[in-house]
This record gives structure tokens, sequence and C-alpha cells, in this order.
């Protein structure tokens, strides 16, 4: 229990405090009358990492709203039930329609052939009368349904993109076929309501009704077609209970169907998983600005200190306490980091507004753009922590600067690690800022590889700012007077070596990993093919007319390689007794139980795979299903050798024990597969064939001409050219490169900032310097020279370390986030070290340029 | 009023005026004066007189609005800032009141800077060389501030005196100094100047240490006062 005596004392120390707290948030403002100059990279810095998270958070919530409210129509239905290569049974619709109105949509990809002869790859989607059951199509002339879809005249009616019209030089009205049915196309189709739900296509969509689908004689038993069921609850009867109450009522009563089940809460798992994804890339990129713009606050508030070093001594001579020193420039710095951190805060906030405004009528989903104050805040909480992390440091060496020396002409020579207590502040910041960023990550295990090679980089920087300090230190002396004064710059103490280095240092190496990743990409998806790439997939060939098919290609391609393996869609319902959810696969793994996947069987081992553990089954293997596994998804899934495989093919569900474990080059584009099964495994299971074809050399005319040929003869074959697809995944990849470039513009900017701030830190001593020198007879162009070599000499040091660690992050994000080959591009990390380096020396003169045209007079009469 | 041949430093009818509007202030008045070579020449005159802009025109610091300025024969009128900056490297040594050391460069360096500019190939050396003339021989390596105000009075003395300048201009040199410390200074300046035969032009508050020199300049509002009413003013 507390006694009076000593509540007393202890209720006059917290007076006595908060008037202390008082008094130096009262100085702290008073100092602040002056202005703001000397903290505007400061203030910038801040703005720009809260702008980039608060920005792409916000964006981000804009869009997973959007989803979230669009789900249903998105959908098409409260629940989609759907099905691959079968569809449902009598007795499962009929169940389904039980539970509400029903509407089937199947996709598949095929052939459309214009009078001309000439062929395109399409997705095709048939639908029935009930569609759309939410929502709108987007197509001109705007007819209904079925007028749109109707038999007339011995045709079919149909909707194409106007992509395939262009591509086919066709019109509204004019007829094609699929398969062996004649479709008119009535309609120019620019949107569907459920679009989304289905993923990136490789061809332009057509839409057909389900009786157009049946008469093209494509849905052979094993076809590669998708068949969704979707079911709509009333609307007065569709809550989220209900919906649940669906799902769990279709699984109960048909356990084995095998069909991927979505309900509206989760109408694009994909696209939302790539949202996430894409988010925590960006938001990462955010911090990244912010981290290297806590590199300029840390420059702003130690050259801000050591301007005020008068103030404070004069402070401490009179009375006040380190504390008390302290505490008024923590809170002098709090205010100014808040003021930037509000800038970002503000502009971020108006980015889905400006996106939306700009590109809304492009984007495949209508976004509301909306202030979300979770993000907001989560990125003011992100730029007040960078701001005092990388404040502290400089912050808590005030403490301890004694008063006599405050008053002598310092050169910043002295250095002092700040008191324990300033020490373990700063170390409770960062484990805040960490814990936040792993906490909030999307996959954690980037989370923190970004935080480690963060941290790493910054050391590293640190020692290569030490360590070429050291170097030019013990250099013998050169003869040119020019050189021995760039090189004793570097070396000086209070050099702006370590602040340059540091800030160059880490906007090079995102540059670096930025364009090398950039390159890479572009290597991969828009430059020549790999070698021994196919030029075709074909897919749909008929069990039965496989021999033929691989006849046929051999007559009509000379020289050519023929690859053809059976093809069945499964997807995974157990594994290793448990469940896909509860699996728990890393994150690398995941997608390979979110969907049903392709599945082969065969007596031999694929082409392109490399047994590492196990025994292949011999060639006479009848026994029970055996599998072979990918062996890193395998590890991903936490499977064993001997541990066993559920797949459900066709609504059966099949079990497989994993006998071997293979590496697959996915990068050669030939056919493999995660799963490869035992011969027998399938026994009976109607199925279809892919092959692939590799010609030695090929022309757009001579693929044509396959295209014709193989649809002559094969009208259900479906063939892709690689090159196109290709190009189609090369788009994609394309736009989301940009926007991360336009996010990475963000951290070069604060890096550009950052050395800006770092040289104009140094000006005062700089102009010092040139007139005193230039009192001892220095001219203008010597000091020029001499600044301008030893701005070449730190920006280079510090580029050759910028390329190799920029080079090393894109080849570790290259070859392990995305599993692609790497190729060094010498070309543009030069043209990146040119670019730095006359960044650096432009900015450096510039503000040396100022120092030098300084006229000596004034500023001896003031010094 | 032309410079002869025997004179260090010649001004001529030499006005400045510094600042601007209404804050403008006339400093040098109409400044004739002639300084032999190889004589020590004390300038005194109270704050605000124009002792120091005086000394900067003669070391092509400031320009004047108006007037000549010759220094060991080389006029400033026809040179450029670098053609000034070349001409003090060679020929002027200055001793500024506050010492104006760089503070990023050792002792040696700082006294090498003048040497280095001018091209000499041994300008370490002959550095090493004048701070040991100085006492300063031990302390080489030492940065300005870990010398005391004395210690870097001297460096800057080094500094002034390394490339053998003709003309040495010593701004208030005791200014910031004890009273002890300031005349070894000055015993350490008049001693440089008997030895090399240098011309001497010293800027003080100090009529005792401006009476050293042979003759004395004493300036009042921006002009040089006649030499009777000066000792009249010493008396």
């Amino acid at each position: 229990m507390t006694s009076l005596a000593s509540e007393i004392p202890a209720a006059g120390e917290k007076r006595q405090r908060d008037r202390a707290a008082a008094q130096a948030f009262r100085y702290a403002l008073r100092e602040l009358r002056g202005g703001l100059s000397g903290f505007y990279v400061f203030i910038a810095c801040i703005a720009l990492g809260v702008f980039a998270i608060a920005g792409v958070g916000t964006l981000s919530t804009s869009l997973t709203d959007s989803l979230e409210r669009e789900g249903r129509t998105l959908l098409g239905g409260d629940a989609a039930f759907s099905l691959i290569q079968r569809e449902a049974s009598a007795a499962e619709l009929a169940f389904l329609r039980t539970q509400g109105q029903v509407s089937t949509v199947s996709t598949m990809r095929g052939m459309v052939r214009a009078q001309d002869g000439r062929l395109a790859l399409v997705e095709l989607k048939s639908v029935d009368d009930n569609y759309p059951t939410l929502g709108k199509i987007k197509a001109t002339p705007d007819l209904p349904m079925r007028q749109l879809l109707d038999r007339r005249d011995g045709a079919f009616g149909a909707a194409a993109d106007g992509v395939l019209l262009a591509r086919l030089g066709l019109i509204i009205g004019d007829r094609v076929t699929v398969g062996t049915a004649t479709f008119e196309i009535r309609t120019l189709l620019s949107s569907e309501p459920d679009k989304l739900a289905g993923g990136v296509g490789l061809g332009p969509r057509f839409l057909i009704g389900e009786e157009g689908l049946r008469a093209s004689g494509l849905i052979q038993p094993g076809s590669l077609i998708r068949w969704i069921y979707r079911v709509k609850l009333p609307d007065n009867a569709a809550s989220e209970a209900a919906v649940e109450k669906l799902t769990s009522a279709v699984r109960a009563e048909l356990p084995d169907a095998g069909w991927e089940i979505r309900s509206r809460g989760n109408a694009s798992p994909q696209l939302e998983r790539n949202i996430s994804r894409f988010t925590q890339f960006l938001t990462l990129v955010g911090l990244a600005a912010l981290l290297v713009g806590g590199v300029g606050v840390a420059n702003a508030v130690k050259s801000h200190l050591d301007r005020k070093r008068d103030v404070i001594a004069t402070l401490k001579a009179l009375g006040a306490t380190g504390d008390g020193v302290f505490t008024i420039y923590l809170v002098q710095i709090l205010v100014v980091a808040l003021i930037g951190a509000l800038i970002g805060l503000a502009i971020g906030a108006m980015l889905p507004f400006a996106v939306v405004g700009a590109f809304g009528s492009l984007l495949p989903l209508p976004i509301e753009p909306a202030v979300h104050p979770t993000d907001l805040l989560l990125s003011l909480v992100y730029g007040l922590l960078t701001a005092l992390a990388f404040a502290l440091w400089p912050l808590g060496r005030v403490h301890d600067v004694p008063v006599a020396t405050l008053f002598r002409e310092t050169t910043g020579a002295e250095w002092s690690w700040p008191r324990r207590r300033y020490l373990v502040m700063m170390a409770v910041v960062l484990a805040l800022l960490i814990a936040i960023a792993v906490t909030l990550a999307y996959d954690k295990r980037i989370a923190l590889i970004f935080i480690g090679a963060s941290a790493a980089v910054f050391l590293l920087l640190r020692l290569i700012a030490l360590g070429v300090m050291a170097g030019a230190r013990r250099l013998p002396r050169p003869r040119m007077t020019l050189l021995r004064m760039a090189i004793a710059n570097i070396h000086r103490p209070g050099a702006l070596t370590p602040s340059v280095i540091l800030s160059l240092g880490l906007g090079l190496t995102v540059l670096v990993t930025i364009t090398q990743i950039d390159r890479n990409l572009q290597r991969q998806f828009t430059a020549s093919l790999p070698e021994r790439a196919p030029s075709f997939f074909f897919v749909d060939i008929p069990s039965a007319d496989g021999d033929r098919f691989d006849a046929f290609l051999r007559t009509h391609v000379t020289d050519a390689k023929i690859e053809r393996v059976p093809m069945l869609r499964g997807r995974i319902v157990e594994a290793r007794g448990l469940k896909p959810e509860e699996l728990k696969p890393s994150p690398d793994a995941a997608w390979v139980l979110q969907s049903d996947r392709g599945l082969t069987y065969t007596s031999e081992m694929p082409a392109g795979s490399k047994l590492v553990e196990g025994e292949w089954w011999g060639p006479d293997y009848r026994g029970a299903p055996l599998v072979s596994f990918e062996k890193k998804l395998a590890d991903g899934l936490g499977l064993k050798l001997g541990d066993s495989v559920t797949v459900n093919v066709l609504g059966r569900n099949v079990t497989a024990k994993i006998a071997n474990m293979r590496t697959v080059d996915w990068q050669n584009l030939g056919i493999n597969f995660v799963l490869v099964f035992s011969p027998d495994a399938f026994r009976g299971a109607p199925h279809t064939h892919i092959a692939t074809l590799t010609e030695p050399t090929s022309t757009a005319e001579s693929d044509a001409a396959i295209i014709k040929a193989v649809a002559d003869a094969f009208p259900s074959v479906t063939s892709v050219r690689v090159r196109e697809a290709l190009q189609m995944v090369g788009d994609v990849v394309t736009n989301l490169v940009l926007a991360i470039r336009g996010s990475s513009a963000v951290t070069l900017l604060a890096a550009i900032l950052v050395l800006g701030g770092a040289l104009a830190a140094g000006h005062r001593h700089r102009v010092y310097d040139a007139v005193i020198l230039k009192t001892l007879g220095a001219t203008r162009n010597r000091l020029l020279g001499a600044y301008a070599l030893e701005y070449l000499l730190i920006g280079l040091a510090t580029a050759v370390f910028g390329v190799l660690s920029g080079s090393v992050a894109a080849w570790l994000i290259v070859t392990r986030l995305m599993n692609l080959s790497f190729a060094w591009d010498g070309v543009s990390a030069a043209l990146v070290v040119a670019g730095a380096l006359a960044v650096t020396i432009g900015i450096g003169l510039a503000g040396t340029l100022l120092a030098l045209n300084q006229k000596p007079a004034p500023i001896l009469r003031n010094l | 009023m032309r410079a002869g041949p025997t004179d260090a430093i010649s001004l001529d009818n030499v006005n400045l005026s510094l600042g601007a509007g209404p804050a403008r202030v006339h400093i040098l008045k109409g400044i004739s004066l002639r300084i032999a070579q190889g004589s020590a020449v004390g300038m005194i005159g109270p704050s605000g007189s124009g002792k120091s802009t005086l000394l900067m025109v003669m070391a092509g610091l400031e320009r004047p609005d108006a007037g000549q300025v010759v220094v060991d024969g080389t006029s400033f009128n026809d040179l450029d800032e670098d053609g000034l900056a070349r001409f003090r490297g060679r020929s002027i040594g200055i001793v500024f009141q506050s010492f104006h050391l760089i503070p990023t460069m050792t002792a040696l360096e700082n006294v090498a800077v003048p040497l280095e500019l001018a091209g000499a190939a041994d300008a370490h050396e002959r550095a090493a060389r004048e701070l040991a003339a100085v006492g300063l021989g031990d302390r080489l390596h030492h940065y300005p501030s870990q010398l005391s105000g004395g210690e870097q009075q001297r460096v800057a003395l080094a500094r002034a005196l390394a490339p053998d300048p003709a003309i040495l201009l010593a701004d208030e040199p005791t200014g910031n100094l004890d009273e002890k410390t300031g005349q070894q200074i000055v015993d350490l300046l008049f001693a440089k100047h008997a030895e090399r035969g240098m011309t001497l032009v010293l800027v003080t508050h100090d009529n005792s240490l401006a009476q050293r020199c042979e003759r004395v300049v004493r300036l009042r509002s921006g002009r040089v006062e006649q030499p009777a009413a000066a000792h009249a003013a010493m008396a």
C-alpha cells in the first residue's frame, strides 16, 4: 500500500514532469517559428514513403471492397459449382435446382473459322437462357439474349470480341464455323458481368448458346471443357448464412462430385490473391522508399542539430538538462514528421479517386473509390515510426555533448554512441516497424527476406563507406593536386562520403534490381523463344484419333518433333490423409490445391523431367496406382515418398501412392505435369490427348497453314500457337512491370532527394572551404574539377556496389520467386551506372557552383 | 597618384560602398596610399573606420567601386576573379583574426594548400618546414579543433608564409588570443617580416602593436588621417 507521504512527492514529480513536457513542447514550437527550411528533404522523404504506402493500401482496399460488393454479379449467382471434362449428372443438377435458380455456363478453347478459311483461337463460352442472371452484358447492338443466340437460317447466333473481328476481318452479320456448327456474329461484345471470375484467357471471347456448342461437335468424351452451374438464391433469402447453408448442403449431398465450389464471397480467388500479392509487393516498395527516405531524415536531423549547436549550448548553459534538450528536439522532429506524413497521407488518399478518374472505363471491375481510414492510419504509423527510427541516433547524441565542445569549431570528427536508453528506444521502434510489416504481410517469408535484405544493404553500404574512406586515406599521395584534393575530400572527417554512398547505393540497388528483373521478364516473354520450344500445342485430340493425328502432322510438317500425351484434369482432394484446407501448404505451392490440375499417365518418365527421389515404375507396371510428384511442390505440400494422394477425376476419386519425385524444367515449354500417374491409374476414364509440335523453322504463313490443315482434318482439335500465347502472357507481364516501375520511381525519387539533401547538408562547409581556398589562390575551375572528381570517385565506388547488390537481388527474385532463368543484362547496368554518375555529379556540382560563385569578402567578414 | 617602382602597394582614390538601398554604407572614401616594398605598416582606427575592408581591397578580396589598386606591380583592375586568386596564391599571404583554417584538413594539409595550388611538387615537405619554423613540428597531423587558439593562429601564419609571398596582410591577428599568446604571435610575425624582407600590413586596434611598425596609417570614417593628426592622436 502506498503511504500518503510517498504519494505527495510522487504527485509533485508528476506535476514537474508534465511541466517539463509542456515546456519542451513550447520551446520546440517556438524554434519552428523560423520556418521549415532545412526540413524540406525530410518532409519530402516522409511524404513520398507515406504516399506510396497509403496510395497502394487504399487502392487495394477499394479493389477488394469492389470485388466483395460485386461478388454476386461476378460469380453470376450466390454459389458456383464447376466441373471439368464432364457435365453434372441429372441427379446432381436436380439437387442444385432444389436449392435455387440454376444457370449453366461452359467454357473451353476452340477455333473459329471465317468463310475465307482463316482461323483464330477463341475462348468459347456457352450460356443457357437464364444468362446473365445478374448484371448485363455490354454489346453493340444491344440484343435480347434469346435473339442473340437462337438458331436462324441454319446458323446459331454469337457475340464476338472486337479483337476476333479485327483478326479475321469480320463484321456483324458474317458467318463463321466452330467445329461443325455455323454461327452468325450478331453483336460486338465489349463486356460480360462475370468475366473476371473466369481469369485470363489466351484468345478473344466468343459467346454462344448451349445449343450451338452441342451442335459444334466439340463436346467429346474427356474434352477440356469446364461446366459451371451457378445457383442464385431468391433475393430476399440470400444472406451469408443462406449461402453457407447452400454450399454445405451440396457438399454433404454430393461429396464425390469433385467440383470446385465458389461462393459470392470468393468470386475470383485468383484475382483476390493477385491483388494481395501485388499489394504486398508494392507496399514493400513503398517501405523501401520510406527506408531510403529515412536516411534523408537522419541526415536532415543531424544537420539541423549541427546548426542548432549554439542554441543547444545556450540552453544547456542556462540550466537545461540532457533529457530536456533531447525532448525539445524530439518534439520538433515529430512535428516535422507529422507534417510530412500528413502531406503523403492526403495525396495517397486521393490515389484511388485519381486512378478511377483516369482509368475507370478501362478497369474490368466497377471500383468505387473511398477514403479508407485504416490504411491511412497504417501508413501514418509507418511514416512516424520510420522518422523516429532514423532520428533517434542523432537526437540521442545531443544529450551528452558538453557545452564547452558545442562552442568550439568542430568538424563532425567526434563520434560517440548515444546513451543506452536511446539505443533501446531505437530498437523498440525498429522492432515495432518490423512487427507491423511482417504481421500485415500476405507472404511473411517475403516480408522477412525484404527486412533482412534491407538490413544487409544498410550494413554493407556503411561498411563500403568506411572502406572507401580508409582506402582513400591509404592511397599514395598523387602528384596531381586536383586528384589529391579530391581524394582528401573523400576521407576527411565530416566528408560527404558516408551519406552519399548510403543514399546513392540504396537508390542504385533498387534501380538495378528493377531494370534487371524488367529485362529478364521482357526477354522471357517477348524476345526469342527458348531453344527447342514447341511452336504449337494441340488440345482436345480425341484418344481414338491419337495415332492418326501424329501421322497427319508428320505428313504435313517434315523434320518436326511431335510429342503427344494423354491429358485429364483433376483436383487434389486429399493428400497424406488430409483435406486440402488442412494441408497448410507453403505460399509458393498453394496454387496446386486451389483448382484442377492437368494430369497424365505414362509408363516412361516424361522428357524434361529428372528423377531426384525414389524409383520410376517399370514399363510393364500394372499394379495399384502410383504417382510421380514434382519435388519442389511436394516439399511445399509437405509430401514424402510413400504418402498417398487422392485426385478427383471426372467425379471419381483415384488414390495413388507417391512412388518418386521429379524436378521439371518448366521453361522448355514442353508438356510437363506436376502429377504423373502410372499407366492404369485412370483405366476407362474418357479423356483426350495433348500434343506439341516443334518445328526446325517456322513462319507465320507456315503456321497458318498448319492451323488450317489441322482444323480441316480434326475440327474438334484446338491449335494454340505458342508464340501468340506467350505474347498474351507477355502483355500482362508488361503491365505488371509498368506498375512496378511506377512504384519504384517513388523509391528512386526518395533516393535522389536524399542524395540532394546529403549534398546540400555539406553546402555550408563547401562554401567556407571554397572561400578559404579562393583566398589562398584556388581558381573556380580548379575547385570545380576537384569536386567533380570527388563525386565521380564516390559515385563509381557506389555504382560498383549498387550493380552488384541489385544484380544479386534481381537474380534471387527471378530465379527463386519467379522460377525463371536469369541472364545478366550489362547494357542496362551500364546505363544505370552512367545515369547515377550523371545525377551525382550533376546535383553535387549544382550545389558547388553556388558555393563557388560566393564572393569571399562578405563570407570572411561574417565568419 | 601613380605607383612608383619601389611601391609594394599603391591605392589611388579608392572608393567602396557596401549594402544596398537605404542600408548602403560608403566605407572607403577616396583613399590614396602607397606602401613601400619591405616596409611594415600598422593600420589603426576605431571600429567601422574601414581598416579590414581596406585590407580586403589590398588582397583583391573586395573590388572597389572606383579607384586604382596596384599590388606588387600588378593592377587589380586588369584581373578577373580567377586572375586575382592566382595572384593572391603567388604574391599575398593573409592572416585573419579568426584564423580561417579549413576544419576538415590537418595542420600540414592546411599549410600545403597554397603550395599545392601553385603547383609545388614538394608542397608537403615545405609545409612541414614552415610549421616547424613556427614551432608546430609536432602538430602536423592535428586537426584545427585539436589545436589551441594560439596554435591555430601559428598554423594560419605558416600557411600565409609558405608560398614566400611578397606581401603579408594581417587582420587583427591577436584579436582572438590571450595577451601572452598574442605577444608570441606578434613576435613571430615581426621576426618573419625581418627575416624574409616581405612587406607587412598589420590591421590592429592596439596602438602599441601598431607602434612596432615603421609606419602607422590611421583611418577614420573611411578616410586616411593626415600623419600630423595621427601622431597627435597617438601622443
